[in-house]
This record gives C-alpha cells, structure tokens and sequence, in this order.
C-alpha cells in the first residue's frame, strides 16, 4: 500500500512532523503533518495546551490518539501560547481530514523566531526525512 | 529474523496496512479501525486468523488426554461440538485459552493463540506421555478465516454446500466454501455472531484455496457492506465483548478464578487435570484481585499498562491490562484487576493518564455494550 504524503511549500517543519507557519502578525501556527496523520490514522483524541503557557522549543505541549496509540506533540519554537484550536476537543478528525487548515493546533507568540526557524526543516528537506524514513 | 506470512500475505499486502504480531506480518487495517469495527458490529466483516495454533488429537486415549490438560469438561461434548477452556500450570496459572472441537469420538481439532502457537504444542507433547493419542500441529496446512456480524451468516450460505443456519453456537460442521473442503464453526472473538472456517490443503506456499474462500467471501458479502477486517478492530471488537486477550488479561500469573473464567473450570471432573489442587487451595482462600471492567467517565483513553487509582485518588489499586477507544460507545474502556471490594458495578475510580487521574467507573463488561442491541444474543428483527 503506498501513500503520498502532503507537504505545503512555504512552512517549516520539525522532524517529530509538526508544521509551523509564520503568519503576517508576527506571531506562528502550528500543528501535524499530514504524514502524521496517515501514521497515526484515525485521530479520537486530543488534548490541547493551556493558552498563555511559556513553552521551549521542543517542550511536549499536548497529546494526539488514535484508535491505536499515543503521540506527544512538540512545539516547534519557543514562545507564547496565544491560542488553542478548541474545535479540536469535540471534531479531533478534522487533524486527519485537514492538517493545515482547519486542523491546526495552536497559535504561538514567538520568543526567538529568527533562531528557532534556523532549526527546522523546510518543505524539501521534510520530503526527504519522510522519504528516509520509509526506506 | 524474518517474518512469517499467513496464506492471505498477498492479499494483505496489496491492501493493508501491515504490522508485526506474533511473529507474523499481519494487516492492522485495511480502511480503518473503526469503519471494519462498525461493519462488523452492524453487518458483516472478515478476518485472517490463519497465524492461530492449530492441531489435531488422535487415538483412544485423545479424550482423556485433552481431558487432563484443560479445566473445562470435554467428555461432556458431542462429536461436532466445541468448547471454551483455558489450561493451566501446576500453580494454577493460565498457559494458555483455546477451543476444542469433537469432531469424531477419537478426533479433536484444537485452536490456540499465535503468540503461543510453539509453546501450547511443546506443552501437549510433554504432557502425551502415557496417553495413546497423536498429536499433529497442523497451523501451516489449514487457513482460518473469521466471518463475523448480524449478516455473517447469510454471507457465508451463500458460498456453502450446505445450510448453515441450523449450526448451533460452538458446533463445527464439514462444509464446502466455493467450492474448496473446509469446516465452519459458530464461533468467534467479536461478540457478534458468526463463523471461524477452516480451509484444508492451504499452505503459506500454496495459497489458492485460502485465498480463492477469502475473495468468494468479499463478493458474498458486497450486498450486506463486507468489510475485511485488520488486528485492529479484532482487537476494539474483543475488548467490546469483554473477552480476554493472552498475553494482556490472562497469563500464566493470572489464575482462572480471578480472571472470572470460573465457568471453564469443572473441579468435579472424576479424572482431574493440571491445576486442580492448586486452583482449589485458591478458591479455599478465596481470591485477592478480579478482572473488572471500566468505562471512562471523563475525556481520555485507558491503555495497556496504566495504574488505576481507587475512587478519591488516593491509591493505586491496579493496573489495565486492555483498554482503548470504544466505537460504539464512543468512550474509553478498558480491563483490568483490582482488589475484591471494587469489584461493584457502579464502583468510582481513576485511570492514571499520563499523569492526570481521569475519572471512571467499575461497570458490567461482559460485553460493554447493551445486549439487546449487539452481539449474538441479539434478536433479529
């Protein structure tokens, strides 16, 4: 069984496969990737950070599950959490129908955006980690 | 180590998403947990099962024989009748739960698990000294395929030689699947009602006949929403049914008393079996722990592995042994021991997930579900 894998140009990525997008405010979404979504495969649960929160660069900010298991999601930066995508509590499929749209998971006011996003892959080289990671 | 492959690889590997269980590449789903799940639940789905144990037991003494290893009663079974049992070790413990079928007075077909397939055979070989019996672990030649739901049976009539309706709950009955020598059984590990077939002649290398009942059986079933179905929902649909799964609920430290499979264990039988004195010195003492049920009253997914926590919060009181999302009733729920006196319906508790204790309740959980709408027990309407 193959599957093809989305992956929007313009956003940066991390390599636990959640997606980042600066928005024109300054201030970034986030969420998980598409191949994170196919992996984990119908999504019935989620468990959002506390808006307001500080976290670092890599902290576990909430919890994803599937029929099957358990992933962490990592926040991709350091910063603020300004915004949670409450939608998420009671419709947690839309992370598998739309992972970058509706599906986001929360907004973040940046810390130290300039350095972080040097840590974070863009579309090309996340297309090339998820290659990897099926060969 | 390579993996091993059922007789239906092929199939599962164009259409599935495989993963390794007991040794085997097996297909987790093939759509998706839920969809198989609910199409088993209100229709009809099925399942590889050829990586279970299988053997023959043969000669004049295979009744006796099989008598002394498992708790239950098989001298009460009629030729083309099965049972449920465990079998147990000196201390009680349980090595494994399979079926056992009468097929003649001095043929029995016998079904384990996977994980135990080499195992349960060194433990009847062992155990057949002295017995005049043949034991032939015949895994790899037959292919097993469940059939599962309200619309099971009518699914698998219409590829049969023979009606099926008139097959009792644990009766095995030779058959023929479009075509191809096989047996069905009214058996199965979904709750529902259904059949476990057996295909002769089908070897990992020589697949045809399996896959030949395996394609007949998605065409049969197209009018009813057939669905093949991956490990995933066998699991989701078991844990619903609140049947135990080796290696989770049961185990060789887990004794038939307290995992509540008191039913399957005859002490009257004149002959004995393994077990017996060390199973009647703990029903002596009486049990410490039960297997209860739990369903989560609060958002969050009991799993494997996770403390539960009296009522108040206050101690830890066991640990789950099975536990997951419910599609049908669109909670967690999960399996687990605890000491006697919570064993009430109706008894608050806690699950520790990941740290946050989720509020939930003991309830009856043999099966979860309400039984006048699932399950085989369910009238037609």
């Amino acid at each position: 069984m193959s599957e093809e894998y989305e992956v929007p140009e313009g956003l940066y990525y991390t390599e636990e496969h959640e997606w980042l997008k600066v928005l024109d405010d300054g201030n970034v979404l986030m969420g998980i990737t598409d191949y994170a979504q196919k992996q984990l495969h119908e999504i019935v649960y989620v468990e959002l950070p506390e808006v307001g929160k500080d976290v670092e660069r890599m902290d576990a900010i909430g919890t994803v599950e599937s029929v099957k298991a358990v992933s962490d999601v990592y926040s991709p930066i350091s910063g603020t959490i300004v915004e949670v995508n409450e939608a998420l509590l009671d419709s947690p499929e839309l992370l598998n129908e739309d992972p970058y749209g509706e599906g986001w998971i929360a907004k973040m006011k940046p810390r130290n955006l300039d350095a972080d996003l040097k840590e974070l892959m863009t579309a090309e080289e996340y297309k090339k980690h998820i290659e990897a990671l099926h060969h | 180590m390579s993996l091993k492959k059922t007789q239906l690889y092929q199939y599962h590997k164009e259409h599935g998403r495989l993963i390794e269980f007991a040794g085997f590449e097996m297909p987790v789903w093939f759509e998706g947990i839920i969809p198989e799940h609910n199409a088993v639940r209100n229709a009809v789905g099925i399942f590889d099962t050829s990586h279970m144990g299988r053997m023959r037991a043969e000669g004049p003494d295979a009744e006796r024989f099989l008598n002394y290893i498992v708790t239950n009663d098989v001298s009460a079974l009629e030729p083309g009748r099965g049972l449920y049992t465990v079998m147990c070790n000196e201390r009680g413990g349980i090595v494994d739960d399979l079926i056992i079928y009468k097929l003649t007075p001095e043929r029995f077909f016998v079904v384990y698990n996977a994980s135990n397939r080499e195992k349960d055979f060194n433990w009847f070989m062992r155990h057949s000294e002295g017995f005049d019996v043949e034991l032939h672990d015949v895994s790899d030649e037959i292919a097993m395929i469940a059939v599962q739901g309200p619309k099971a049976l009518r699914t698998l009539e219409k590829i049969s030689s023979r009606p099926l309706s008139d097959v009792d709950r644990f009766q095995i009955v030779e058959t023929r699947l479009s075509g191809v020598e096989a047996m069905a059984a009214r058996t199965g590990y979904t709750g529902e009602d259904g059949f476990e077939v057996f295909i002769f002649d089908a070897t990992p290398e020589r697949p045809e006949k399996a896959l030949q009942v395996w394609n007949a059986l998605l065409e049969a079933g197209e009018e009813f929403g057939i669905k093949p179905c991956g490990l995933g929902a066998r699991d989701s649909l078991r844990l619903e049914a609140g049947l135990c799964l080796y290696g989770n609920d049961i185990d060789e430290n887990i004794n038939p008393l307290e995992a509540r499979l008191r039913w399957v264990v005859k002490f009257k039988k004149p002959q004995g079996f393994i077990g017996r004195e060390a199973l009647l010195r703990i029903r002596e003492e009486g049990v410490k722990r039960l297997r209860v049920g739990i369903m989560m009253e609060e958002r969050g997914i009991p799993r494997k592995g996770y403390e539960i926590w009296d009522g108040e919060g206050k101690e830890k009181i066991g640990v789950v042994t099975s536990g997951g999302y419910s599609p049908t009733l669109n909670v967690g729920i999960a399996m687990g021991y605890v000491p006697r006196e919570y064993r009430k319906i109706g008894t608050p508790v806690r699950i520790n997930i990941r740290g946050r204790l989720a509020r939930g309740k003991i309830v009856k959980f043999h099966p979860f579900y309400d039984e006048t709408k699932y399950g085989w027990r369910r009238v037609e309407a």
